[in-house]
């Protein structure tokens, strides 16, 4: 869902969510992980087949070898055929190592509609990886503001699912919102590429936006970039004029929403506008998520994104040796 | 409606904090926590008319709730018609001018009638009034039936005039006298009247209040419940005041040319500032006063006493004068002569002079040369005794038996009013009692020798009678130490009338009086000398033989210096009396009736049973003429007079007096006079207090407050509630 789809409203007006659960029902479920599951049931359940190559029994291409790489995985039956020396690929049938990188910053914690931002975007995440999960896909998670707070590799154990929603329920705690630095210590964490899912309001600077993202694209992961926004951020449909406080700053303002409410919605799509065209040129799949929005409906554009992302990766290795794992 | 505390009232500007507060919170006062300020700009508050409207009865009802606040804290009270306002319409008033010497002084008596005048301007018609001056002695110039005589519209210019007619005097101040007289003058006068409780009772005093004044009398006074004393104070134009008196005079001998010197005592007021004078005798033979003239440092509220040669030429009187201060009233100190008199006593005894077991040896030792007395003691055997010696004797101690023929010599003395003193021996015997009724010419009279076991005491003794009042002090009271060996019990008999004056424990007269004409036999039962008792031996002797002088009129005359208003005993004597060889110039010129030579030169004639001089109204020299010879005395201020500084009033309100705040000009106010107001401020707010205490307003106002409190916090609550569009 674009932005713009987001702010007019289309598919994410509570209730009318065609079948799906309303969030605002979903929420009252105590339990973090018995959310997760209401919202995957139902769903398709098997075993993605690694886009990345490893040491593997099933081959899947083979590559003119060049110097350096190791003379094992030489195909000497091909080079007894062709006299040319090929590295004989094979496909990594390991499962898929996903970060859920989530914002703890204290803009998170505002909600309008009963329930927070950082109480969506966790459930958005535990659902992910209730999904993976099951899937035996190792799920890690980090959570962040303008640090990184807590990290947990991905594993894939019995009781390890169950960690990682007791670290999802937890209050974000931050204060101001940094995508750099916790970025960057995360791409230096991860030795091994994967899929890093980030949840985050984005509601700081957005100037080093592609620099920060960078750091994970240039490890070779895929990322995922759940923009999560309340209603009320996104319409600013307050009426009465107000002091209106900053949570993460404390800065107090005098605010006449009649007056600001055009300026701020402006400023809003420029920022929304400005994020999605920095995900689309680093080739992050960019989903905003309004919090009014039914997760199911979350957890299809997240599969429908996966499954063209694989097509598109095997589209490309198809025609060089025509042979289709 | 008053205020106990009205400068909590300025607490009701406060009003203007829910004003300011209705003013800017209106757009601000709901808060919005968001998640990031980052897409928004600030916006100036508009102040819309609409949203004032909107809380315009919250905001009445804050400032009604200030209001109220400090309403209540301003301690309101409903102030009732003081008793004064209810009985305005009548009051009973005693108006009292202080007419004492210190009156004179410059300015002060035209205040004191121009402030009685406005008092007696302020009258209502149906007021009252009695006018009175005082000085020592209380006069009653206007009393209350009078007052009703005189035409209502002219009583008070009629009053003033008589008023202005007055002069201060001489005397000191008895401000107690005059205040009980008049609180009891208006108390006869509510007596007469019948009517209590309706009248306002008022005493207004007029005077300088100063220190010397006497308050003695409202010490054994109950001052009337409903009695109020107005204090109208005249204040002195200057505050310098400075007072001569001579302590003792030429005691010292140490003087130039031999003359004495006198000890001059020189006390300055508390506040004044002068402190240099000089002090000179007046008409002493000097060409001019600073001859002789002493300078004098005397510091303010001190006294210094300086020693003044006694003046060149012995005047019949001199005045001792005080320069360089500025009231003058009391600058002069006027010195009568003193003078030295010879006493004659007889003594008729057959006694050796020099042996000390009898009681010449003691008569002659005891009336030595002393003071401004000069005894001359005769002794002769009662067979020796000649007309003349009994004749020139002011007191005759008969020790032996005398015959009827010497017995009634002496009693013609007695009866001329003479004095005998009759000590009985034991050897007399029956003796005694022939002497007794010889000298008494009375019958009957049975003498004999007491049993005395060890000693016999003096029991009960007459301290009331003038010949041992000088014992009746409790110092001087103890007669147990004098023992008696031996006396007589002598019997007379009543129609004798004898006056016992002590006894001895046993009941029997130890001395007794037996008035003969109009003189008096003594009569001691024992002897003074060591054979008999201790009594010579003992310190009562000596003053009781010179009290026994003074008792037949010998030492009258000999004191010289009176206060002004105090009596000077006088009375006719024998010739004897008056027997001074230095004042007897005129004795064989002078007048046939007594009579007194005032200082301005007024004779005022004396009645034969006058005792006392009573017209000591001037400050001078007195000379009292007699057929007996002259003799002056001296009449100055009294030194109580002299004490110009002012009284606080508090010293009359703490004798239970109920004083009105003082009324004076306040141009010349003195600081004394400012804390008696401050006081007066004080008294009225704790009147107020009282007053307040009992309504207690302020819890209704404090009720009120709750009410308007409980309004406020439900419209507030409501429009809180209420969804603001």
């Amino acid at each position: 869902m674009t932005a713009k789809a987001a702010q007019s409203g289309q598919g994410a007006a509570p209730g009318k969510t065609g079948g799906m659960i309303d969030p605002v029902s979903l929420m009252r479920i105590k339990s973090m992980e018995l959310r997760a599951k209401v919202i995957v049931e139902g769903f398709w359940k098997g075993i993605h087949r690694s886009p990345y190559h490893g040491f593997s029994v099933e081959f899947t291409e083979y590559r003119q070898y060049t110097l350096g790489d190791d003379p094992r995985y030489i195909d000497w039956r091909l080079y007894a055929r062709s006299d040319r020396y090929y590295i004989k690929k094979f496909e990594d049938e390991t499962n898929l190592r996903c970060h859920l990188l989530i914002d703890h910053s204290r803009s998170m914690g505002y909600g309008s509609a009963g329930y927070t931002k950082a109480q969506y975007a966790g459930t958005l995440a535990a659902t992910l990886a209730y999904f993976l999960f099951t899937q035996g896909d190792a799920v890690g998670l980090a959570t962040f503001d303008d640090q990184i707070r807590q990290y947990m590799p991905p594993r894939n154990r019995p009781g390890y699912l169950r960690r990682l929603m007791l670290g999802l329920e937890a209050d974000p705690q931050g204060r101001t919102t940094d995508l750099g630095p916790p970025l960057q210590g995360i791409a230096q964490m991860l030795n091994k590429r994967g899929l890093i899912v980030l949840v985050s309001d984005m509601l700081t600077s957005i100037d080093r936006l592609d620099a920060d993202l960078g750091y994970l694209c240039a490890g070779g992961h895929d990322v995922v970039l759940f923009h999560v926004l309340d209603s009320a951020e996104l319409n600013f449909d307050f009426d009465a004029p107000a002091l209106f406080m900053d949570v993460e700053t404390g800065r107090n303002m005098y605010i006449d929403p009649v007056d600001a409410r055009a300026s701020y919605k402006g400023m809003l799509e420029n920022h929304l506008a400005k994020a999605e065209s920095t995900c689309r040129s680093l080739g992050i799949d960019y989903h905003l998520f309004p919090t009014d929005r039914a997760f199911d409906l979350a957890l299809l554009d997240f599969l429908h994104d996966r499954m063209r992302r694989r097509k598109l990766v095997r589209h490309r290795a198809a025609p060089k040796l025509g042979r289709m794992v | 409606m008053s205020f106990l505390y009205p400068l909590f009232l300025a607490g009701i500007a406060a009003i203007g904090i829910p004003v300011i507060l209705h003013l800017i919170r209106r757009q601000t006062r709901k808060r919005v926590t968001f998640s990031s300020l980052m897409f928004l700009r600030t916006t100036m508050p508009r102040f819309k008319s609409r949203s004032r409207l909107e809380n315009l009865l919250l905001l009445i009802l804050r400032c009604v709730i200030v209001c109220l606040l400090a309403f209540a804290f301003a301690r309101p009270f409903l102030p009732k018609p003081t008793e004064q306002d209810r009985v305005a319409r009548a009051r009973r008033i005693a108006l009292l001018v202080d007419t004492s010497a210190s009156m004179r002084r410059a300015g002060m008596w035209s205040q004191a009638v121009n402030e009685a005048r406005s008092v007696l301007q302020g009258l209502n018609p149906a007021d009252r009034v009695c006018v009175m001056s005082f000085d020592q002695g209380t006069r009653t110039l206007v009393g209350f039936e009078q007052w009703e005589t005189l035409d209502p519209t002219r009583r008070g210019s009629i009053v003033a005039e008589q008023i202005s007619k007055l002069s201060p005097g001489w005397a000191l101040t008895d401000a107690g006298n005059a205040l009980v007289t008049a609180a009891e003058a208006i108390q006869d006068d509510e007596a007469g009247d019948g009517q209590q409780h309706t009248w306002t009772h008022e005493v207004v005093l007029i005077s300088d209040l100063q220190q010397g004044s006497s308050l003695d009398a409202l010490r054994a006074y109950e001052w009337p419940e409903h009695t109020e004393l107005t204090v109208k104070l005249i204040p002195a134009r200057s505050m310098n005041n400075a007072t001569v008196q001579i302590v003792a005079q030429g005691d010292d001998p140490l003087g130039p040319d031999g003359r004495g010197l006198s000890h001059v005592r020189i006390t300055n007021s508390p506040a004044a500032t002068l402190e240099r004078f000089s002090l000179h005798w007046a008409d002493a033979g000097y060409t001019s006063p600073s001859d002789q003239a002493i300078e004098v440092y005397a510091p303010a509220g001190h006294s210094s006493v300086v020693r003044i040669p006694s003046p060149k030429v012995a005047a019949a009187g001199q005045r001792l004068v005080l320069t360089g201060d500025e009231q003058d009233f009391d600058n002069t100190f006027y010195l009568a002569p003193d003078v030295a008199q010879k006493v004659n006593i007889l003594f008729i005894g057959d006694d050796d002079p020099n042996d000390p077991r009898d009681m010449l040896y003691y008569a002659r030792r005891a009336f030595g040369t002393a003071g401004g007395i000069d005894p001359n003691l005769v002794v002769r055997t009662p067979g020796a005794v000649s007309q003349q010696n009994v004749t020139s004797a002011h007191l005759i101690i008969v020790t032996d038996a005398v015959n009827s023929q010497r017995g009634a010599a002496l009693r013609r003395y007695i009866e001329s009013g003479g004095t005998v003193l009759l000590v009985l021996r034991p050897a007399d015997g029956p003796d005694a009692a022939t002497t007794i009724a010889n000298l008494a010419g009375i019958e009957g009279v049975e003498s004999q020798e007491a049993d005395v076991e060890k000693y016999a005491m003096l029991g009960q003794i007459n301290f009331e009678h003038p010949l041992l009042a000088i014992f009746s002090e409790p110092r001087f009271a103890d007669f147990t130490q004098i023992h008696f060996w031996k006396h007589r019990r002598i019997n007379v008999p009543d129609a004798a009338k004898a006056r016992v004056l002590a006894s001895f424990d046993s009941g029997d007269p130890a001395l007794f009086e037996l008035n003969v004409g109009s003189g008096s036999l003594l009569v001691l039962t024992s002897g003074w000398h060591p054979p008999d008792s201790q009594f010579a031996l003992s310190s009562k002797f000596v003053p009781l033989l010179y009290s026994i002088l003074d008792y037949g009129g010998a030492l009258l005359g000999q004191r010289s210096q009176y206060f002004v208003g105090e009596p000077v005993p006088v009375r006719s004597v024998p010739v004897r009396a008056y027997s001074n060889e230095r004042l007897t110039a005129s004795l064989q010129t002078g007048p046939a009736q007594l009579q007194v030579r005032r200082p301005d030169g007024t004779m005022v004639p004396l009645d034969e049973n006058r005792r006392a001089f009573t017209q000591t109204d001037l400050p001078g020299i007195y000379r009292i003429d007699s057929p007996g010879g002259s003799r002056l005395f001296a009449v100055n201020l009294s030194a109580k007079e002299c004490q110009t500084a002012v009284m606080p009033v508090e010293d009359i309100e703490s004798l239970g007096v109920s004083v009105k705040q003082p009324s004076i000009a306040a141009a010349q106010r003195p600081q004394r006079t400012q804390n008696a107001e401050a006081e007066q401020r004080l008294k009225r707010h704790r009147d107020f207090a009282a007053l307040e205490s009992e309504q207690k307003l302020w819890r209704w106002v404090f009720a009120l407050l709750l009410a308007f409190s409980l309004v406020e916090m439900a419209l507030a609550g409501w429009l809180t509630r209420a969804p603001s569009t």
